[in-house]
């Protein structure tokens, strides 16, 4: 009976948050749902234990739902998970359940914290936790475990596109414990120092987004096409 | 008359069919390298960024002409000085066997200019070969794979090094491959003054570069103090030019290493030669 | 210039332990085709090869033009065609790009008129464009010489010119040689182990022996100094060797075959002996007084 009440009183209070979660994220799809495509300016910087890379230009296009492309005269490096996955991922809403994390001051703004746990099996995110500027309905910091990539946190700035949710500069901080390097290729007779091992693990890469350039139409075609 | 011997070398040179067997190997070589990467290329760059791949996306033309010419440096160092030691192997010891050595040393030329001169034909067909691969590597390849950042992975890591940053590197590091090959050149010319047929030479070049070639890749703390003496160790110092920063503390050890093997390789050669009785 | 052309000295080359060369001396003069004669492995080459400095001998000295060989090398050489054993070519160039590279470091460039002209005296007159690969033994011998010649040497050194040729090829150059000393006048210094060969077209010569020099002077000196071989064909030669044998008691009379017989006689007894055995009723077939090189040579290198 003691755990019968126990079971009711938690079922009650879950499906109570989960409902204003889902509130929360369908305002949220609904604000994503405004860009149907864009392009812009990307400065990225990856700050990545063993790797040396200067900050790179490049041109980012999107289009709903997932499409994606990066056009860049250098090599870019981005994180495998995390740049459209979060908002295609949203867009389904039967593939997972959303409970809310309460509020919570980020930097000074007061979020919500929603924590979106896949409800099928071949789905790549294991977990999401979002911070929500409810007032904006954008996200502002995400926090991302993959199966396949590791865990991935995003921190979100805004500015101009703040109307679409569209951020200024997006902040990614990936895990690299898995780097491994083959020995084969590094093998380099005139280096005799050592592979070091890196004493951080984190590693963050960061981009600046300018000039956006929101729903003028970006065709199919140009997403298939090799750069 | 230094001059004249050095220009009948360059007759010489120009007039052997093996000659050009080196340069006929090269560009096979080459083609063969760019008939893998165009056939499945991709493949061998996610090689290269396996590691990082699970995390991380690398977006650009990363199969560029730089990279190509980077893993066909990294590939040919360990061919190239078989087909500098071919040509250079023969150009001594090849006269003895042919018997005109005997010819040439009853001329009013000098022993040590005979050396000099065959070592100075020996260099410009090395500077030859270096930069017909120089040529293939960094024309013909960018021409067919276009340009773009260089990925360099090595014993710290990956480094990425912008399109504009990498002409210098090539050009600095061609110069010291040349300088290595130099070596193999010289020390292929100091046997062949030892022996009285080029296949010895030839041989002999090949033997010590697989054999310094293992002491030095070898982790034994016997040949610690040695490896760093060995000419091997230094052939592929070009790659420290694709360091980010460059370590020229390193490179400049290995010039100066390179210089002296040539110096002394050359010395013992004109020495050897000016005590030999030529009986042949 | 007076004086020898070629002065040598106490010349010896051990290789090992073994002695090629022991102490030999010569010395040839202007415009002498001076032979140089010994059996095989006697020491020739290696004599010849201290001479050009392929070699470095022990001890002794070499003076070529008057000046001594370890310190003035290039000068001397300058001045010097030679031949050492066979002429050797690169054999993946033509016949005018040999001479062409031959003539450059041997002090002066040849033009290809020269080179031309060269190549007729020789006798290779449109064959100068041809790869050498394919040069028979006479012909590279004859490019020999023709390379020997092309920077006008004064002194001419031919080791063996002859070897392995066929008998017109050795004829052809030894016809070579023989114009060598009346049309341009040059010195020769010819080795030879062949006698006969020395004899025709030397004038002054030394016989090396073991690396030893055995004996020196003029071919025709050398050969007179020695007695004759008298040699006849004689009816009844068997009373007629007991009539010599009676009448001249120092002489040793041979039978050599059929009613040949041989003795060793004075130049002036040839006519006595054909006085005495006419007077005596023999009939004389033939009568041949021998002064040929060869039976000196056996018999200095049988010593």
């Amino acid at each position: 009976m003691r755990y019968l009440f126990f079971s009711l009183v938690v079922f009650y209070s879950l499906s109570a948050n989960s409902q204003t979660a889902d509130q929360i994220i369908a305002q949220l799809v609904g604000k994503i749902n405004l860009v149907k495509d864009y392009s812009v300016k990307a400065n990225i910087k990856a700050d990545i234990p063993m790797i040396k890379v200067l900050p790179v230009n490049a041109t980012i296009y999107f289009k709903q739902k997932d499409k994606f492309k990066v056009v860049s005269k250098g090599i870019a490096i981005l994180p495998k998970q995390g740049f459209t996955d979060v908002s295609s991922f949203l867009s389904n809403k039967n593939t997972y359940v959303a409970v809310d994390g309460g509020l919570k001051a980020l930097n000074g703004v007061q979020t919500h914290v929603v924590t979106v746990i896949p409800t099928v099996d071949n789905s790549d995110i294991v977990l999401a936790k979002l911070w929500i500027d409810t007032k904006n309905k954008v996200i502002l910091k995400t926090d991302l475990t993959t199966r396949g990539s590791g865990s991935v946190t995003m921190n979100y700035v805004y500015g101009t596109q703040l109307a679409f949710g569209l951020p200024d500069q997006i902040t990614f901080t990936v895990d690299i414990k898995k780097f491994k390097m083959p020995k084969s290729i590094s093998s380099d007779i005139n280096n005799s120092e050592k592979a070091k091992k890196s004493k951080s693990k984190i590693g963050t890469i960061t981009i600046k987004l300018s000039g956006y350039l929101v729903n003028k139409g970006i065709s199919d075609e140009f997403f298939k096409k090799k750069n | 008359m230094l001059l004249r011997n050095t220009y009948n070398e360059f007759i010489k040179i120009i007039a052997k069919p093996r000659s050009y067997i080196g340069l006929g190997v090269l560009t096979a070589l080459i083609f063969v390298i760019l008939f893998a990467m165009k056939a499945d290329g991709t493949s061998f760059v996610s090689f290269v960024t396996a590691s990082f791949e699970q995390t991380l996306s690398f977006n650009g033309n990363i199969l560029n002409g730089n990279l190509i010419a980077f893993i066909i440096l990294q590939m040919l160092i360990v061919h190239i000085p078989l087909l500098v030691a071919l040509v250079t192997g023969d150009l001594i010891s090849g006269e003895a066997a042919m018997g005109t050595i005997r010819m040439l040393a009853t001329k009013p030329i000098s022993r040590t200019n005979i050396v000099l001169s065959k070592f100075i034909a020996g260099a410009v067909y090395t500077l030859i070969l270096t930069l017909w691969l120089a040529f293939l590597a960094l024309v013909v390849v960018k021409w067919m794979f276009g340009t773009g950042d260089l990925i360099v992975l090595n014993s710290s890591g990956l480094i990425i090094l912008q399109e504009q940053d990498i002409m210098w590197r090539y050009l600095c590091s061609f110069f010291v491959a040349y300088l290595a090959l130099l070596t193999v050149s010289s020390l292929s010319i100091c046997l062949s003054a030892f022996a009285e047929n080029s296949i010895g030479p030839i041989v002999s070049t090949m033997g010590i570069i697989i054999l310094f070639t293992i002491i030095g890749s070898m982790d034994v703390t016997v040949f610690d103090s040695i490896k760093k003496f060995l000419f091997t160790t230094h052939m592929a110092s070009w790659r420290s030019f694709f360091e980010d920063p460059v370590k020229m503390k390193n490179i400049w050890e290995s010039i100066v290493i390179l210089v002296v093997h040539n110096i002394l390789l050359v010395a013992i050669a004109i020495i050897k030669f000016n005590k030999k009785d030529i009986t042949s | 210039m007076d004086g020898p052309i070629i002065e040598v000295k106490n010349l010896s080359k051990k290789f090992g332990t073994f002695e090629a060369v022991k102490d030999v001396s010569f010395t040839v003069n202007k415009g002498d085709v001076f032979g140089f004669l010994g059996p095989n492995g006697a020491g020739k080459s290696t004599t010849i090869r201290c001479m050009l400095s392929l070699i470095a001998p022990n001890s002794g000295t070499i003076a070529i033009f008057g000046k001594n060989l370890a310190n003035h090398r290039s000068q001397i050489l300058n001045n010097i065609g030679c031949i050492i054993e066979k002429p050797d070519f690169y054999r993946y160039l033509s016949a005018e790009k040999n001479l062409e590279i031959f003539a450059r470091i041997s002090g002066r460039d040849s033009s290809k008129k020269e080179i031309q002209e060269m190549l007729e005296f020789v006798g290779l007159d449109g064959r100068g464009k041809d790869k050498v690969k394919g040069f028979s033994h006479g012909m590279k011998q004859r490019l020999g010489i023709a390379q020997t010649l092309l920077h006008k040497p004064d002194l001419i050194i031919l080791d063996e010119p002859t070897t392995g040729l066929d008998p017109q090829g050795i004829i052809e150059v030894r016809n070579l040689i023989l114009r060598l000393k009346t049309e341009q006048q040059k010195t020769v210094l010819l080795s030879s182990h062949q006698l006969s060969e020395i004899e025709i077209i030397a004038n002054r010569m030394v016989i090396i022996n073991k690396g030893k020099s055995m004996i020196e002077g003029s071919v025709d000196a050398l050969v007179n100094e020695q007695d004759l071989l008298l040699q006849i064909n004689v009816s009844d030669y068997q009373n007629a060797m007991q009539a010599i044998e009676l009448e001249f008691p120092a002489l040793q009379v041979k039978h050599l075959h059929g009613s040949m017989i041989e003795m060793a006689v004075e130049k002036e007894m040839v006519a006595k002996m054909n006085y005495f055995l006419v007077n005596k009723g023999f009939s004389i077939h033939s009568l041949e007084p021998k002064r040929k090189l060869e039976d000196f040579f056996m018999k200095i290198i049988q010593e």
